[in-house]
């Protein structure tokens, strides 16, 4: 699961977590193996890691703000798609481009929609 | 205890599902233990199903299957219990090729449930071939509405399912827990007292109960994707007394009297892609 190199610890995260990271929860479980290891340098490997969620990114994001004055962490071997949401998700936090979304649906009566399945 | 009998829905259509589940759970009390007769489908799709094996769960409700039409099937995916391991699941999947088991995620179970997921989704997004961009806007949904059971429902369980239909050319998901819903989640989170069609408006508008302003987005991004990038699919989205029927540029509330889901129910269906999808113009 971890390799050791130097005086770098590698975590593989498809490993350690899967190979497509979703909940935003499951990050405790990558931070607690960053505690644990007494090396500064820590590499997070993204090899065979699929698809990283929007929540899942920013969280990782947080967690390594929170750590970088004990750990300098980086991302390695991100493929395009996770290299993308993490991408538009620090600069996301870093200053927000969109403003919230526009949601103005119409309300409508439950008989009405389901009288919708007979046509 | 009460028996309810499922009425079979009178087409194919999400609204049609959406109105055989509402008649099934209608005045239906609290945690009301209730005898479920399938014996009247003989097709379901997971938005009809999923709830009913989440309630079942978790109120120790009953079902009788053995007069159904659809008894294998329901065996095949591990209706009413689901699988809340990798090891099941994979069991479960040499042994029923084409059919992807209820999934029982548990928060308790870390990166074994993360792992679980992950399965799932891969199950899901193999179903629909080799099409570029198409794991992105799969998963994408999956993972936002999960996460959410994790971080808002105060429950330690969540419930997913999805079903590939080849002759139809789409792909049905749902996600379900029986947690406290949104608007009890903005009233105890944030002191807002809201309507269960008001809350669902404050979801999708980005409204987070989390102080971070770039967090709130998930469920917005994910109907948008459904149904614009995936371009004619079609967005179910229940809590307590209130949905959302969302489809392409057109999006509907609706009350739903008599009838409380204690937690969110969120169906979806996926037109099989017929080129190439890009979800990143929908990244924020």
């Amino acid at each position: 699961m971890t390799n050791m190199k130097k005086s770098h610890k590698n975590l593989a995260i498809s490993r350690l977590l899967a190979p497509i990271v979703s909940s935003r929860d499951v990050i405790d479980v990558l931070e607690k193996a960053i505690k644990k290891t007494n090396i500064k340098l820590v590499d997070l490997d993204f090899s065979n890691v699929k698809f990283i969620s929007r929540s899942a990114a920013h969280a990782l994001l947080l967690m390594k703000e929170r750590l970088q004055a004990k750990k300098n962490i980086s991302f390695i071997n991100t493929n395009k798609d996770v290299t993308n949401m993490l991408r538009v998700v620090a600069a996301n936090r870093i200053v927000s481009e969109k403003q919230k979304p526009e949601f103005h649906p119409e309300k409508i009566d439950v008989n009405v929609l389901f009288k919708e399945v007979l046509t | 205890m009460r028996k309810i009998i499922i009425l079979k829905p009178r087409n194919d259509s999400l609204v049609a599902q959406l109105e055989s589940l509402y008649k099934t759970f209608i005045n239906a009390k609290f945690k009301e233990n209730l005898n479920f007769d399938l014996s009247l489908l003989d097709w379901v799709c997971p938005l009809l199903i999923l709830p009913v094996s989440a309630y079942i769960n978790n109120t120790q409700s009953n079902c009788e299957i053995n007069n159904s039409s659809i008894k294998s099937y329901l065996e095949r995916i591990s209706f009413p219990e689901g699988v809340d391991s990798i090891s099941l699941f994979q069991q479960r999947i040499q042994k029923h090729k084409s059919f992807i088991p209820i999934s029982v995620l548990r928060k308790e179970a870390g990166a074994s449930r993360e792992r679980l997921e992950a399965l799932f989704a891969e199950r899901i997004y193999e179903t629909l071939g080799n099409v570029s961009g198409a794991q992105n806007a799969v998963c994408y949904p999956i993972a936002e509405l999960v996460t959410n059971i994790f971080e808002h429902s105060k429950k330690d369980v969540g419930f997913i399912f999805g079903q590939f239909y080849p002759t139809k050319s789409y792909l049905d998901i749902c996600i379900v827990d029986c947690g406290r819903g949104f608007a009890a989640t903005y009233k105890e989170e944030k002191g807002l007292k809201l309507s269960d069609i008001d809350a669902i408006v404050e979801a999708m508008r980005g409204n987070s109960v989390k102080p971070e302003k770039e967090r709130g987005y998930g469920i917005w991004t994910s109907k948008r994707i459904i149904c614009d990038v995936l371009r004619g699919g079609g967005f179910i989205l229940i809590s307590g007394s209130a949905g959302l029927v969302a489809e392409t540029k057109k999006e509907r509330l609706v009350s739903l009297p008599n009838f409380n889901w204690q937690g969110v129910i969120a169906a979806y269906r996926i037109p099989r892609p017929s080129g190439s999808l890009d979800i990143s113009q929908f990244l924020e």
